[in-house]
């Protein structure tokens, strides 16, 4: 049994929970016993409380999803947790008063996947706020160093966030198909 | 604890929470090699606070009249000047790297103070030691082929189906390019361009259904579904009489489809080219992408997000970008043509680009799994 992982984070009410449901294959949960895996290797599976969601690939290999607690942004183990994650999905919720304060605040928490190109951002709500638009986060990220997909994307919906991971795969490797 | 294989560093969690705990049992189990372990305050030679925690600062003073010098690692999200001999501060969110650092630090200082005296023995730690980590075997490869985002016929419409050419052929390389000017595409570009310098909204008049572009939503509504309107964009010189008409005002939006400007005009493109380049684009010039194009509401042609992703890692030329990926030319062709409509894509000038060649692409350790994730997503 293979197990990887791909972290969803971002601000409250970016739909963190909501965009790890629109492609789990098992009802997503936020309470424990589900997310063993992750801790399987702790004492008794006590467990992190996240969103958690899980792709079964044909095989043994399974994606674990994990979504960070918004509320609790100001957590410190972020990065502890998502250490091994083969990317990160950051969600932007357009909606809330400092958007590209929240951009920036959690590209710092999260570093060491921006170093390494592992992330792409979607950037939510923009149904109901248009500003700022995307090309406002690219010059955000101008200083980032990597060139990081940013999409319009509303979490209710399996396209947008597949659409959203595709990209983070080719980001990761651009010659995925063969 | 003198040796430090023998005996890991006992370090405790004050007034965290379980979540927390087990992050950081994460953390010593995966990167540490075991020389850190996650046990309560009493048997702890380390601690950890988290002043932002609720009556963090506390913990933190009633802590220190217990154990007034005993290595401390305080963390906040504002910085504090609070370090001394035994109290380190780190800014939260803490890099991994830095809190190893502070936990390394600590550990030297209590290495120091063993040569001078014996630390008591302690009661056994709380927690048990880690087991060794899953082995990961590498995903077998896939041999099938990920699942194309079109049909077979939404492709004949967008990429066309022209074969691959020889750049050294002049005969072939005639066919490959179109002039966007002599499309609506072109129509569509100097309107935004006229538009975006006189902040005003404008009307596209010709045969066409009525095209109005709505400046500062950014926005183009169309009197037609696109059955009616690609007619006149697949043709050159559909007609010669195009005028630009602006105003303030626009038809309401009630019966008209809308678009993003931006998604109409790489829809046009795509349309306009059908797998073919705008005139006098270099094969063998390096290609640089601005930006990554925003898929999410864009027509996206087969291989797009692999070349948009090899394009955002190094510039590269579009006959080396077709051989690098294995893919038929007019796919490069066609989103080229639609991301250079946009202004996301460009020839490079620089002299630098066309020094080195284009590294080969690294098959990442995981491409097996990434292909079956995809088919997956995209099934
Ligand atoms: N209108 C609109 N609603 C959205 C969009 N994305 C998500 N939502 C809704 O926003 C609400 C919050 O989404 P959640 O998935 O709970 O957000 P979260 O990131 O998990 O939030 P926290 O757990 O509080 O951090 C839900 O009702 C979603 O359906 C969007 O793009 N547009
Ligand atoms: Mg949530």
């Amino acid at each position: 049994m293979s197990d990887y992982k791909i972290i969803f984070s971002g601000p409250v009410g970016a739909g963190k929970t909501t965009a790890i449901q629109s492609i789990s294959d098992i009802l997503p949960v936020t309470t424990d016993e589900q997310a063993s895996d992750m801790t399987r290797n702790l004492k008794n599976g006590t467990t992190v409380a996240m969103d958690y969601g899980l792709i079964k690939l044909p095989g043994t290999e399974r994606i674990h999803l994990y979504g960070t607690p918004g509320q609790e942004r100001f957590d410190f183990m972020w990065e502890i947790l998502s250490n091994g994650g083969i990317g990160l999905v950051l969600l932007i919720n357009n909606q809330r008063p400092d958007p590209f304060g929240d951009l920036h605040f959690f590209l710092n928490a999260f570093q060491a996947f921006i170093k390494q190109g592992k992330v792409v951002i979607g950037v939510t709500r923009m149904d109901q706020a248009e500003m700022p638009r995307i090309e406002d986060y690219h010059l955000q990220l101008e200083n980032s160093g990597v060139k990081i997909p940013v999409f319009d994307i509303d979490a209710r919906i399996r396209k947008d966030v597949s659409i959203l991971l595709e990209a983070l795969l080719y980001s990761l490797d651009p010659g995925i198909e063969e | 604890m003198s040796d430090q294989q023998a005996s890991p560093i006992r370090v405790a969690a004050i007034g965290m929470d379980q979540r927390q705990r087990n992050a950081l049992v994460m953390l010593f189990n995966s990167h540490c090699h075991k020389r850190y372990i996650l046990v309560e305050e009493e048997s702890s030679e380390i601690c950890i606070i988290d002043l932002d925690l609720y009556g963090g600062e506390r913990l933190w003073q009633e802590f220190r009249q217990r154990h007034p010098d005993r290595p401390l690692i305080l963390a906040s999200l504002k910085p504090r000047q609070v370090e001394n001999g035994h109290t380190l501060f780190v800014k939260k969110p803490i890099p991994i790297i830095q809190l190893m650092n502070a936990i390394g630090q600590l550990s030297q200082t209590l290495n120091n103070r063993t040569a001078e005296q014996q630390i008591d023995p302690v009661a056994s730690p709380e927690t048990t030691p880690s087991l060794p980590q899953k082995p990961r075997h590498p995903a077998a490869p896939v041999t099938r082929k990920v699942a194309s985002l079109m049909t077979e016929a939404q492709e004949t419409v967008f990429i066309g189906t022209s074969p691959d050419i020889d750049p050294d052929n002049q005969q072939q390389l005639a066919k490959i390019y179109y002039d966007p000017q002599h499309y609506l595409q072109g129509h569509v570009q100097q309107a935004l361009n006229q538009a975006t310098r006189y902040n005003k909204n404008v009307t596209i008049e010709g045969p066409w259904p009525a095209i109005d572009l709505i400046i500062a939503n950014q926005q183009i509504m169309v009197d037609a579904g696109e059955k009616h309107l690609r007619p006149f964009c697949t043709v050159p010189d559909a007609t010669r009489e195009v005028e630009l008409r602006f105003h303030e005002q626009h038809k309401p939006t009630t019966g008209r489809k809308e678009y993003s400007v931006y998604a109409f005009i790489w829809q046009l493109a795509l349309w306009a080219s059908r797998g073919r380049l705008p005139s006098g684009t270099n094969l063998n010039q390096p290609i640089y992408l601005r930006r990554w194009p925003n898929f999410s509401r864009l027509v996206v042609t087969p291989h797009a997000l692999a070349i948009a992703a090899l394009w955002s890692r190094n510039p590269r030329s579009l006959i080396d970008t077709a051989n690098s990926l294995g893919i038929s030319q007019r796919y490069v062709f066609a989103f080229y043509s639609a991301a250079h409509a946009l202004q996301l894509a460009g020839e490079t000038r620089r002299a630098v680009d066309t020094l080195l060649e284009p590294p080969v692409i690294e098959q990442a350790k995981h491409r097996g799994l990434f292909s079956k994730l995809l088919n997956r997503l995209r099934g």
